[in-house]
């Protein structure tokens, strides 16, 4: 059995667990089952989803920012729970909300079953202004990011500014945005910060959730062995995954963030207190915004919960 | 190779159908320009906003990947009723009479076949939008409208091509060398003196 | 073994060439080339599909995913820059913006020996700066320079091939549709393929002058240098081609002063221009039909896009990219052996077609096997082929390329710039232009071996914005 696996951009620590599933599938049925990965060769990112309810290939990763209206109940991840946990535990977090019943039946509508989350850490943001002196400073930045902390950095002022992530740089360096926010694997990929001047440490506004998605007719036709071997070789990929993500990735953005020497901008206790204030108001409209879609509020809880453990 | 073919006209019912539908066309063709000088202005608006009062237009990624849509699909029946969709002549420029309009039939057959499919796939993708969800990126402006406005200009394209395929078959039967209603295969030079004529179409004039 | 079943045991490499030979096929007959690539690419998603799923399954696949193509190819920002830059072309011709500067290019430039020929080579040039087509620049030219030029007794092939030459130069000099449409297709950025094409551009620009020059000194009768402008004509020939110089601030300030976007720079360069038309009488009738004409030439180019980048799903399903790339670096020559094949084979096909469809129909397979022929992703410039690293030799071809297939525009048998010319100078047949164009044919072979000799001056200007 072969599976096409569509993936984008290029190979680099955020597709290391879907390379190192099909490395320990290939490996465990002695190439019986294989996943040819591809880089951006079946799809365009933003319509993996569909690919994957046409069966035009088997596996796909996406972000679920990227169309929120796709797949509304994944986006509560995304919300800014105010809380850095560790990789490990986002991963189980992920995994825990991927199996509720609500969200299950929203990625049916694409014959879509969620195997495999793509844990990022908390989502800190590069800018090339004057260093910030207080969160008022947040007022006119031009930032881009994802829902959740945008949706709180908007209520101090901030303005959200779309560019394409090719563009980032390029975009910072010529003041089309000021600031980036992103995952430390993105800030290496762009080089936001061979342009930037300050870097935030501890924003905790939430991170995207871009998980790894099967077709299910594909699924559930898999020889039971070989769905045995899929399935059970998830943990040992995410595992393989954080261990690089965090002991490779991080260590080298906060070298590079060390190098070019920007500003580190550590948020007081108090300033915490109110961007999770403002955090509180943005994940009250998540609830209230779904609520005619979905049961909004169990799924909150069950999530919130979950960062709370 | 692009450009404006010579299409004969005369009071025949495929002759008044071909101009009266060229008619639409010509509208939609419009539609699409003026989306492109929509797309200016918001660019500049976008710019000039940032510029002078750090106010960038909210969404203008979105909008501008909406409008890409309504600019690149409107006008496809128009510049193929004008022959302006580029192919090489350079066999077909060698044939006469009835074997060019039997080749050029099967040429139609070809493209109507695959414009077919594609409407019905583009459809679908329109669908699923519409009826799942989809939205853009910054601000989860729905994409349907955009996606809805590929099978529609399809689905003009596909009755253009009816039009030709009708032009062809009745040149095929009367094998005439000047049917009516049909893009009429020229030399290199007169496509290009069509080309250079268009530039200075409609009472352009020369100011210094 | 029933044909079907032969065909569903082809591996796909097999497909992607028999696919591949369809579409050459449909190319040939005569089919729109959008259509007989989107034909070709559904029929080969089909042959993938049905061998995998059946015929039944495989079609609805096929026609699905075919179907998600058109509009997700075309819903880029990127892309949004050719109506644009196409929209500039027009207005500026409705500006009056190419007889002011071809004007002032005679008062400050007339003097030199063959001072005509060299005044409408950086005329051209100049309207170069604010028209991404190279076969309108020709024909806006042919009206004007060519009457003039023979008015003063130059020879009429020499007049029209200059003219047919010069236009080329649209395609090098930002804004240039086809630079973008190679940025696209190779997933480069646009604003570094747009400055990298200055300096080339400039370089032909004074190569051909150099060209005219020699040719004035070394031919009896060629025509006389026009002389007996003061400088007080001469600066005041500048008001009416300042708009020019004001895209090309604009394109320079956003693209290399890091100001905004290519995007931007282009949207602000029509609106610039726009009010110039209007401010020199332009109205309705004049805007609505540039907006005819750019919008039947946006639609013409997007069809192409979408039209070959169904193929190229295909290929993405068929992987026959990679397997061609395999191929050219298997090799027993030299790379840069491999390299100057593949430029003459460009040379070749350009005979025949169209260059926007040309580089569409091959960039896809031919693209990755230069780029692994050099050393491959991420190499560095000191350890490649061609002694550029990675990024560069992905906007150093993508220059080379587009210079070639602007010189099949001035090569017989169908080079349409001669043919434009020729269109619109009832007095100059179409062997008169060819003719003419000899010696800028071998002016674009030099300038294509100092290119490929010396990446620096393709590479300089984007290396100053970070890329390279
Ligand atoms: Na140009
Ligand atoms: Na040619």
């Amino acid at each position: 059995t072969e599976w096409n696996v569509s993936l984008w951009g290029k190979r680099r620590a955020f597709t290391e667990n879907v390379e190192k599933l099909a490395e320990l599938v290939d490996k465990k049925t002695n190439g019986d089952f294989r996943l040819n990965i591809s880089y951006g060769g079946l799809s365009k990112s933003r319509e993996n989803l569909d690919g994957i309810s046409i069966g035009a290939f088997e596996m796909a990763q996406f972000c679920s920012f990227y169309h929120t209206a796709k797949n509304p109940t994944i986006t509560v991840t995304e919300l800014p729970f105010s809380r850095d946990v560790s990789l490990a535990r986002i991963a189980e977090i992920y995994q825990a909300v991927h199996d509720h019943p609500i969200v299950k039946k929203d990625l049916a509508r694409w014959n879509a079953t969620l195997l495999m989350p793509t844990p990022l850490p908390q989502y800190n943001i590069v800018s090339k202004t004057e260093p910030l002196q207080g969160l008022s400073d947040f007022n006119g930045l031009r930032v881009r990011g994802p829902g959740g902390i945008m949706g709180v950095l908007s209520k101090l002022g901030a303005v959200k500014t779309g560019v394409p992530f090719s563009e980032v740089r390029q975009a910072m360096d010529s003041g089309v945005i000021d600031a980036a926010s992103f995952a430390p694997h993105a800030h290496l990929a762009t080089k936001s910060y061979a342009v930037g001047k300050w870097a935030t440490t501890n924003l905790n506004l939430g991170s995207a959730n871009c998980p790894v998605v099967v077709n299910t007719d594909a699924l559930n036709a898999l020889k039971p062995a070989h769905r045995e071997v899929l399935l059970g070789s998830v943990g040992e990929a995410l595992a393989f995954y954080v261990d690089n993500y965090e002991n490779n990735t991080t260590g080298k953005y906060h070298a590079a963030i060390k190098e070019a020497g920007l500003t580190e901008i550590t948020f007081t206790p108090d300033q915490t207190a109110e961007l999770n204030d403002l955090a509180e108001s943005v994940r009250a409209e998540w609830i209230a915004k779904y609520s005619g879609e979905f049961d909004a509020q169990a799924l909150f809880d069950f999530t919130a919960g979950l960062f709370k453990q | 190779m692009a450009g404006t073919a010579t299409i004969l006209e005369d009071d025949s019912t495929l002759s008044r159908l071909d101009r009266l539908y060229f008619r639409f066309e010509a509208l939609l063709n419009l539609v699409g320009g003026l989306a492109i000088f929509a797309l200016v202005l918001l660019a500049t608006t976008n710019v000039l906003g940032r510029f002078l009062f750090s106010l960038p237009i909210d969404g203008y990624v979105d909008w501008v990947e909406q409008a890409m849509a309504f600019i690149a699909f409107l006008g496809i029946a128009y510049t193929h009723r004008l022959g302006g969709h580029i192919r090489m002549d350079i066999v077909i420029s060698h044939l006469h009479g009835r074997l060019l309009w039997i080749s050029e039939l099967l040429s139609v057959i070809l493209m109507l076949g695959v414009t077919l499919v594609l409407i019905y796939g583009s459809y679908l993708h329109f669908w699923r939008a519409y009826d799942i969800g989809d939205s853009s990126l910054d601000i989860n402006l729905p994409t349907w409208p955009a996606k809805l406005v590929v099978p529609f200009a399809l689905t003009v394209l596909a009755l253009r091509l009816l039009l030709h395929l009708w032009g062809y078959a009745r040149a095929i039967r009367e094998g005439s060398e000047q049917p009516v209603a049909v893009p009429l295969i020229e030399s290199a030079a007169d496509v290009a003196a069509k080309e250079a004529e268009s530039v200075f179409s409609e009472g352009r004039q020369e100011r210094t | 073994m029933s044909l079907f079943e032969t065909m569903a045991g082809m591996d796909s490499i097999e497909i992607g060439l028999w696919v591949t030979g369809a579409m050459l096929l449909f190319v040939v007959l005569g089919v729109r080339v959008a259509f007989a690539a989107a034909l070709a690419g559904f029929l080969g998603l089909l042959w993938i599909f049905s061998a995998k799923l059946g015929f039944e399954r495989g079609f609805s696949v096929a026609m699905k995913m075919a179907g998600t193509i058109p509009h997700s190819k075309v819903s880029t920002l990127a892309l949004s820059l050719i109506p644009t830059f196409i929209l500039i072309g027009f207005l500026a011709y409705h500006a009056g913006l190419t007889r002011a500067l071809f004007e002032a290019a005679k008062r400050w430039l007339g003097w030199l020996p063959g001072g005509m020929g060299v005044a409408t080579v950086f005329s051209t040039a100049g309207f170069a700066a604010v028209s991404g087509a190279s076969v309108a620049t020709s024909a806006v030219f042919a009206r004007i320079a060519v009457p003039e030029m023979l008015k003063l007794g130059y020879d009429k092939r020499f007049a029209s091939g200059v003219v047919a030459a010069g236009g080329t130069l649209a395609s090098l000099i930002p804004p240039s549709a086809i630079l973008v449409i190679y940025a696209i297709i190779v997933e480069q950025d646009v604003g570094a393929l747009l400055m990298a094409g200055f300096l080339p551009g400039a370089v032909s620009a004074v190569i051909y002058a150099a060209l005219v020059i020699l040719l004035a000194k070394t031919r009896k009768n060629f025509g006389p240098p026009v002389t007996g402008f003061s400088w007080r004509d001469r600066f005041e020939s500048l008001p009416g081609a300042l708009p020019i110089f004001v895209v090309i601030g604009i394109i320079v300030v956003f693209i290399y002063g890091g100001v905004g976007t290519p995007t931007e720079a282009g949207a602000l360069g029509a609106f610039v221009i726009l009010c110039i038309a209007l401010f020199r009488g332009a109205r309705w009738p004049q805007l609505k039909s540039s907006l005819m004409e750019t919008a039947k030439l946006s639609v013409m180019i997007f069809a192409i896009i979408w039209g070959v980048l169904l193929y190229v799903r295909f290929l993405g399903f068929a992987d026959l990219p990679g397997a061609f790339s395999d191929w050219i670096v298997g090799l027993e020559q030299s790379p840069m052996l491999t390299l100057l094949l593949i430029l003459c084979a460009y040379a070749v096909l350009g005979m025949f077609m169209d260059a926007i469809g040309m580089l569409l129909l091959t960039l896809p397979v031919v693209y990755p096997a230069v780029i692994a022929l050099n050393g491959g992703e991420g190499v560095t410039a000191a350890e490649s082929a061609f002694g550029v690293s990675e990024v560069g030799c992905s906007i150093w071809f993508g220059i080379i390329v587009v210079k070639m297939a602007e010189l099949c525009l001035i090569t017989p048998p169908i080079g349409l710039n001669c043919f434009v010319v020729a269109g619109v100078r009832p007095e100059c047949t179409v062997q008169d232009v060819f003719r003419g164009c000899m010696p800028f044919f071998v002016a674009d072979v030099v300038t294509i071996g100092v290119l490929i000799a010396a990446p620096g001056i393709v590479l300089w200007l984007p290396s100053l914005i970070g890329y390279a």
